[in-house]
This record gives structure tokens, sequence and C-alpha cells, in this order.
């Protein structure tokens, strides 16, 4: 799809994205593949996962103001779906009372 | 400011779940930014500007990057901050 | 109060972004606060105790 309207899309739409493998072309001549791990709402920014050896990945985060289409390449299965969500971030901090 | 759909405005459930997946995109991303403290970072900026720095912390905006030891193409600027409009991504190894 | 009963109500900053976040992420707004308080709470004192500089002075991108 042509995403020059990538900031404009908004939660449920970026959330469709989470855990496949995208493309993302950004600014005039960068190109990003990676699974997806979020989009900041407030600044439209990806941030992509790319898994090398085990136990090593590298993160790239795409300015959401420089992103100039997004592509899926391929929804994640289970294991790289949790490799996701659990290999690199700290554990959830505890929930805070309202 | 984030606005929200024309459809949550009508409707509380749409509302909800968009709220619901505002919250788990945002909290993810704001632990990943944390997590980011004290790693080297390559930004990738316009103009082919590519620099590497230590990574400090960003405003909630997103606007600003607080960085160490930048290294320039002239040299290394021990304290910067780098302006989110001037980076296309940057990136890490983990 | 400090202020006499003919003064105008104050202003409430703080209440007020707090009604903008809630609506925005609803029941998770205070915990999506709070990470931000602490965000914006270590990006200021590391600005406060280093003084960064702009790099570059001009932006790339006008």
């Amino acid at each position: 799809m042509n995403t020059c309207d990538w900031p404009l899309l908004g939660p449920l739409q970026w959330t469709s994205y989470v855990n496949k493998q995208v493309r993302v072309k950004a600014g005039k001549d960068e190109e990003h593949r990676g699974w997806l791990l979020t989009v900041d709402p407030v600044s439209a920014s990806l941030v992509l996962v790319d898994f090398g050896l085990p136990g090593k990945a590298s993160v790239q985060v795409v300015m959401g103001h420089a992103v100039e289409e997004v592509q899926v390449l391929q929804e994640a299965d289970q294991e790289t779906t949790e490799r996701l969500q659990t290999s690199f971030l700290p554990p959830t901090p505890r929930r805070l009372d309202p | 400011s984030i606005p929200t759909s024309a459809e949550a405005e009508a409707d509380p459930e749409q509302l909800q779940k968009e709220q619901h997946a505002r919250s788990m995109l945002r909290e993810t991303f704001l632990r990943c930014l944390l997590s980011m403290a004290n790693r080297k970072v390559q930004f990738n900026m316009y103009e082919k500007v590519k620099v590497e720095a230590t990574f400090g912390a960003s405003d909630i905006d997103v606007l600003n990057f607080q960085v160490s030891d930048l290294h320039t193409p002239i040299g290394v600027q021990k304290e910067a901050l780098i302006r989110s409009q001037d980076v296309i991504s940057f990136t890490y190894d983990v | 109060s400090w202020r006499g009963s003919a003064a105008p109500p104050l202003e409430r900053p703080g209440e007020r972004r707090g009604a903008e976040m809630k609506k925005l992420y609803g029941e998770d707004s205070a915990k999506i606060m709070a990470m931000e308080a602490a965000m914006q709470l270590a990006f200021d004192r590391n600005c406060d105790r280093k003084q960064p500089k702009y790099w570059p002075v001009i932006p790339l991108k006008l």
C-alpha cells in the first residue's frame, strides 16, 4: 500500500501491522526489513526487529515523518511472535494503581 | 496532538478498542526507548548524514534525542541533542 | 485560598492534560502518564546535567 498517509492511519490500523514482517521505505532511498514490534501513536514511528544469530537482534526505529511506504511481507509464526515480544524488552513494569 | 477517529467519537465500544490499541502501542514504544539508554546507536539522517552516538533519552513527544559521544564527520561532540525531524531512522544491536 | 474570591478560576493544565490522556488511552492512561513522566524526567535531568547542544547547529530538514 502507498502509505504517505502512514502517520494518519491510527491505532487500529497500525496494530494490524504488528508482528508482521514488513518492508519500509523511508526518506529518499532507505529500505528496511524487519518484524514490526510497535508503532508509536504519537510520532507514528515504527520499531522493527531483525533477528540474526540466536540471542542477537538488530532494532531499527523508522521515524513516522520519513515513512514513504509500508508493505507486509509475511505473518509471524508463534515462535517469532514470542521471540519478538519477549526477547529484548525488559519485563513489563508493575501495574500502577490508579 | 493525536486525534481520535471519527468512528470512535460516535461509538463508545470503538473508542475503547482504539484506546486499548493506542495504549499497547505506546507502552511498547516507551519501553523500547527506555531500554535504549546507554546503547550505541547509529542515526541515518537527511542529506546522507550517518552518525554514531550513545543514546541517552528522548523527550515524550519524540522531538529530540539526547545523546553522548556523538561521532560527527568533523570530530566527537561529547554531549548533543539530535532533532528527530533530521532523522530518517536509527538502529542498534541487542 | 490566597486568591481573592473575585479572581477568575485557576487554569489547571495538569488536569486538562489528564483529561486529554484519558480520552486517548482510556483506562490505561494513568500507567502511560507515569511512564511518560519517568521518561521526561530522565531527559530533563540529562539535559540539565550535560547541557547538550543541538547537532547539527542548523536543522538538516528545514
